[in-house]
């Protein structure tokens, strides 16, 4: 079956066809679907339909959204390198990062506005802010780099071939173009911002000496360590992304020279992160937590939280991919690029899982109980409503913009390589 | 932590906070605002095709953007930094005067096969410009151009009084699937409208009829190298789209290459020829 949206679709691109297409976005569809319904169960009937509580008041959704928010930091972060760094080498991925960004910003937003619940009174937020809370410099952060993205992803919409034939989106496109190192710039700062107060919240959890950090001025040390690590895993995330996006779609999309400048840029941040994290929790051990009351043997005698899972984040998913990521030999190959990728988001996933449900989960008074917390389908539900969007925002983007630029030049140097194989075989 | 709201309290810690929140949002409305009103601006003095020129230009693989002094040999590598717009170029005014181009005697190239007059001059985008006796200019497709479209199946030409930008659409035409923006070698106001069969297309007033109107324009020894390059690229294109390698060293375009090819994405190949982001 042809793609009878193939006017729509970048001249030169090779997509799949439209029924190829609709199955693909059929599941998750699906999925969506289901988590919307979940969703709604809990906008409508209220936060019973979870397993949180006023003990246990963040879960699986407060998890996601550090997680993808930092995974997200990728959108940010080139563009800081790409537009006020100048390293132009990563034009080839920034079209794709706009959109793993925007995905991962909007899907955080929309699960925030499900947790938070009320979503006729949202604009509260804003008008009746917490002054004492870190939550509203997020919150205020958060929607403002969201509509930076939204602005960021306008241009790549308006280059769709057919809204290009518009003359006004055309040059509203061109104009849009030229200012963006503006966005650039406003996005680094509020990123730079957020992901602190995200990693703030927890520092300054004096209730939780779990969580409880010191550091400098006003800002606790996870202030600047969740600053770093979404630093360091966005450019591993659109490196693993972009890899996975060749794969599905058979075509190479950007040079192999982008992974490796991309992997170099993780590999060097995440080496800086692991120091600092290592430094933090030896400081943590010897000072912030006895200074609390706690030994911090203590915490981790709690199974299955033991002392693997701090070996864990720090070596295994922190120190490992940094080197690997760092060795030139190493970075060579595709195979263990992606691997230590993979393993550098996992890593901060794996942080941003120990400062929510760890933190939780551990009594700090006598007569505290050790908590278990498990999701409820309607927490998952609406976790899969998530995972679903991004999917079916970035197949369509995939599909309908140019989001790799250098795709239909690679392809054409594949040509030129055939033909010279060809050649030299003695076909003609 | 708005200065009406409970709370908010003179100090620099809600002073810091507040301004560096208005700032962004002041930033973010003043980008918006500002590309929407340099928008119109351009809108209103007509710069949308140079826009799209420069849009199409920028989204062609770097390869295809090289300099016409590397068609002659003149430079081994340099990427044209005027979008094909000699008319800028100090370089090439600075070229043309030290080297001039070496004259050709022959009155066309013959290069695969295939005639390019030397009266005239040519678009890297596969047209012509004749001046004619009158001050009118004749533009036409050459001859690669118009056997990479045969007989076009739908033909979308200006009306006479329009104007056109060089290097923006002189005309649209449908080849099966390839809608293609054929770009103008010349600025000027459409006088009168011709057709295949004519041999042009549009006879147009130029703006100006000065030495630079032409300058942008490839002439004379340029013009074997520049289609030998074309013929490289056709046949990448070619491969690229799934058709099979038939361009042999040697052979002759046929006629009509689009019937030849009816496996091949002619709507890629034609966007690639013919400048088409």
């Amino acid at each position: 079956m042809a793609s009878v949206d193939k006017e729509f679709i970048t001249r030169g691109l090779r997509r799949s066809s439209t029924g190829r297409f609709l199955l693909w976005i059929l599941p998750w569809v699906a999925l969506l679907v289901f988590g919307l319904y979940s969703a709604g169960l809990c906008l409508v009937k209220g936060l019973n339909q979870t397993n949180m509580d006023n003990r246990f008041a963040f879960g699986l959704w407060i998890f996601l959204d550090l997680t993808v928010i930092a995974l997200g930091a990728g959108a940010f972060f080139t563009g800081f390198l790409l537009y006020i760094l100048k390293i132009d080498e990563l034009r080839s991925v920034i079209n794709s990062a706009v959109v793993i960004g925007l995905v991962c910003y909007s899907g955080a937003v929309t699960v925030l506005a499900v947790d938070v619940g009320q979503p006729l009174r949202s604009w509260f937020t804003f008008w009746y802010p917490n002054v004492h809370s870190m939550l509203t410099e997020v919150t205020f952060c958060i929607s403002c780099y969201l509509t930076v993205l939204l602005i960021e992803y306008l241009p790549i919409v308006l280059r769709n071939r057919k809204l290009h034939d518009v003359p006004s989106f055309l040059v509203f496109e061109h104009e849009l173009h030229k200012l963006i190192y503006v966005l650039a710039g406003v996005g680094t700062f509020l990123s730079f911002f957020h992901q602190g107060s995200l990693g703030g919240l927890y520092g300054v959890l004096r209730g939780r000496p779990f969580a409880f950090r010191e550091g400098l001025a006003v800002w606790p040390s996870t202030f600047f360590l969740f600053i770093l690590s979404a630093a360091a895993v966005g450019p591993s995330f659109i490196l693993l992304t972009t890899w996975l996006v060749e794969k599905l779609s058979r075509k190479r999309l950007v040079r192999p020279t982008v992974f490796r400048r991309l992997a170099r840029i993780s590999g060097l941040l995440l080496a800086v992160y692991v120091l600092a994290k290592a430094v933090d929790t030896l400081v943590w051990i010897n000072r912030t937590s006895p200074g609390t009351g706690f030994q911090a043997w203590q915490y981790y005698s709690w199974k299955p939280f033991g002392t693997w899972i701090l070996f864990a984040e720090i070596v295994v998913f922190g120190l490992l991919p940094a080197l690997v990521m760092l060795t030139p030999r190493l970075r060579a190959h595709t195979g263990w690029l992606v691997t230590a990728a993979a393993m550098a988001c996992c890593g901060v996933a794996l942080n941003r899982f120990v400062m929510t449900v760890q933190t939780l989960a551990l009594p700090t008074l006598s007569f505290d109980p050790y908590l278990s917390y498990y999701p409820s389908w309607q927490e998952v539900g609406t976790f899969l409503a998530v995972v679903a969007y991004g999917v079916l925002v970035y197949s369509f983007s995939f599909r309908y913009f140019n989001l790799f630029p250098e795709e239909r030049e690679l392809r054409l140097e594949a040509a030129a390589q055939e033909e010279e194989e060809l050649a030299l075989a003695g076909r003609y | 932590m708005l200065p009406w709201i409970y709370g908010f309290n003179w100090n620099a810690g809600h002073i810091i906070f507040l301004g560096a929140f208005y700032m962004v949002l002041a930033a973010l409305v003043a980008t918006v605002a500002s590309a929407a009103i340099r928008s119109r601006r351009a809108l209103r003095m007509d710069q949308a095709e140079a826009i799209r020129w420069h849009s199409d230009f920028e989204s062609m693989p770097a390869c295809d953007q090289v300099c016409r002094h590397v068609l002659t040999g003149e430079f081994q590598s340099r990427q044209c930094p005027h979008a094909f717009d000699c008319r800028e170029c100090e370089t090439h005014a600075k070229l043309i005067q030290c080297h001039p181009l070496p004259r050709v005697e022959e009155p066309e190239e013959d290069v695969f096969g295939m005639a390019f007059p030397l009266d005239r001059f040519y678009h890297r985008g596969h047209t012509w410009a004749r001046l004619e006796k009158d001050g009118t200019v004749l533009v036409g497709l050459d001859e690669l151009g118009a056997r990479l479209l045969g007989r076009p199946d739908a033909l979308v030409l200006p009306k006479p009084g329009d104007r056109v930008h060089a290097n923006g659409a002189a005309f649209h035409a449908r080849r099966r699937d390839a809608e293609v923006r054929v770009v103008s070698p010349v600025d000027g106001e459409v006088v009168e409208t011709g057709s295949a069969e004519r041999g042009w297309y549009l006879r147009v007033k130029p703006t100006s009829n000065d030495a630079k109107t032409f300058r942008h324009l490839l002439r004379g020894a340029e013009i074997k190298p520049w289609i030998q390059r074309e013929m490289e690229r056709l046949q990448l294109a070619l491969t690229a789209e799934g058709a099979a390698p038939a361009l042999a060293d040697g052979g002759v375009p046929v006629s009509d290459i689009a019937a030849a090819y009816p496996a091949a994405d002619w709507d890629a190949v034609c966007g690639e020829m013919f400048l088409e982001g």
